[in-house]
């Protein structure tokens, strides 16, 4: 494949539907390897307000430790991260406590949070269609149930930010649906999402497409455009 | 609305008993295997009198050998289940109490409430083992007794802590407490090893609580200074643990990452 042409700093800014607001996040030249293996090799992407956004990328193309490091779980060895407010991120692995029940967890999140009370996270609970599941330890629950768990508690206290590390890992088709529904609902009330996928048919459904090749992100609408990013 | 630190506390202290509760294995451990222990070895270790070197009063004494088996034994009992129980937590909540922390619950409630956990239990569990062995002869200091093992508890525990922090295989954090404990109290035993004359000694983990349980059995004495030395260790165990759990759990969520 040969080299991507690097695009100037204005021209993207340019493409960039930013009306006239800072972007919720914004990714600059970030950079991470373990030992030789350089992951990241400079990505950059910046993210609007009300933006469902995704990255996609085959196995091992660094899309797991972007989003660690757009999260602050892992260092970049260069480039920089800035984003206003809280985030809410949603692991690839289910992390979960399996002595708690499913409340238990909720209530612990909640004081995290420090939320006045829960009915967001019930709400949520009612639209994944899991409420029943809540006095059960997680460690009982099936994969796709503690999956979401797991997003509900990346959810539950409303973020503008949203980073999804392949949220609907195990989901049934209609959790997944139900996912999708409840990500158009939150993108029109101005929250952004960037979500990491390897599933190629659900590129359709992002505003923003980015694909990570070769440790850079590709904006999939100028891939598809400018004969120079073609694979 | 911001929760008071009592609230940041109490919760957390209310999950991590819950979360011990829930450990069968361990519960199961210290209902069955410290009685048996310590019944097993009243019964098979002979009864004839031992001399040995106790250092913490600086004197020769001579004691039943079942009795002073008793002794190594509950020590030895107590420290393997609590340190068990603080690494199992430890271990498999690690992830789960980085996410909590990322979320933004206070690192200082949440290693506070692991302590509190960490005594409760070790109170429990010591409580137990000195009451199964009055239950076959009268130690001169049974609180005195008590203490020396909440102190060699309090050691392991912090242990376990270290190595749940440090380790990522479940397998390796069990073996080196086994391993440790076995070294440990093998090393000092009075039955095994009754003159204890070497330097090395005083440096094995649990040497001042066994020192203090010993003497509580035997002699009417508190070696205070002995008695501190099981928390002295548990402080630089859970200094380590903390700097980990801290690393792994830094907070860079309004971070602007320049490097």
């Amino acid at each position: 494949m040969p080299d991507e042409e690097p695009v100037p700093d204005d021209e993207a800014v340019r493409e960039e539907p930013v009306r006239g607001e800072e972007p919720v996040l914004r990714v600059h030249d970030v950079h991470r390897a373990y030992g030789r293996h350089r992951v990241l090799r400079g990505a950059s992407l910046e993210l609007p307000a009300g933006c469902l956004a995704g990255v996609v990328g085959e196995n091992g193309s660094g899309k797991t430790t972007l989003l660690r490091i757009l999260a602050g779980r892992l260092r970049p060895d260069r480039g920089t991260v800035s984003y206003r407010g809280p985030l809410g991120y949603c692991p690839q692995e289910t992390v979960l406590n399996p002595a708690f029940t499913v409340d238990q967890h909720l209530e612990l999140f909640r004081v995290a949070y420090r939320l006045a009370d829960l009915s967001r996270a019930h709400e949520l609970l009612d639209t994944l269609r899991f409420s029943d599941c809540r006095r059960r330890r997680t460690g009982t629950l099936s994969g796709g149930t503690q999956q979401k768990l797991n997003l509900v508690l990346a959810l539950m206290h409303d973020p503008p930010l949203l980073l999804l590390d392949e949220p609907y890992q195990g989901f049934d088709w209609e959790a997944y649906q139900r996912f999708w529904e409840l990500a158009g609902e939150l993108r029109t009330a101005g929250r952004s999402f960037l979500v990491v996928s390897h599933i190629a048919f659900d590129t359709g459904r992002f505003d923003r497409l980015w694909r990570l090749e070769d440790g850079r992100l590709v904006d999939d609408a100028r891939r598809a455009h400018d004969p120079a990013g073609e694979g | 609305m911001t929760p008071t630190p009592w609230t940041y506390f109490s919760t957390a202290a209310r999950y991590a008993l819950l979360e011990h509760s829930r450990n069968r294995l361990a519960l199961v451990l210290v209902v069955v295997f410290v009685p048996l222990w310590i019944s097993l070895g009243h019964a098979v270790v002979d009864r004839a009198g031992v001399r040995f070197l106790l250092r913490a009063v600086n004197a020769t004494v001579t004691a039943h050998g079942n009795d002073l088996s008793n002794i190594s034994g509950a020590l030895n009992a107590v420290t393997l289940i609590v340190g068990f129980m603080m690494f199992s937590v430890t271990f498999k909540a690690g992830s789960f109490d980085q996410r909590l922390a990322m979320a933004g619950y206070p690192r200082r409630h949440l290693v506070a409430a692991k302590f509190a956990a960490l005594v409760v239990v070790a109170a429990v569990t010591c409580a137990y083992a000195t009451l199964a062995v009055c239950f076959y002869w009268p130690p001169r200091q049974p609180v005195l007794l008590g203490l020396a093992l909440g102190s060699g508890a309090l050691t392991y525990g912090g242990f376990g802590v270290m190595l749940g922090a440090m380790l990522r295989s479940e397998l390796a954090g069990m073996l080196l407490i086994i391993m440790t404990s076995i070294i440990d109290t093998g090393l000092q035993s009075p039955i095994a090893n009754p003159v204890a004359d070497k330097a090395l000694i005083r440096f094995l983990p649990s040497y001042g609580a066994m020192q203090v349980a010993a003497t509580a059995g035997f002699r009417d004495s508190v070696p205070v200074r002995y008695l501190l030395l099981g928390p002295v260790w548990f402080l630089g165990a859970v200094l380590l643990a903390a700097l980990a759990f801290q690393f792994h759990t830094r907070d860079r969520r309004y971070a602007f990452l320049t490097r």
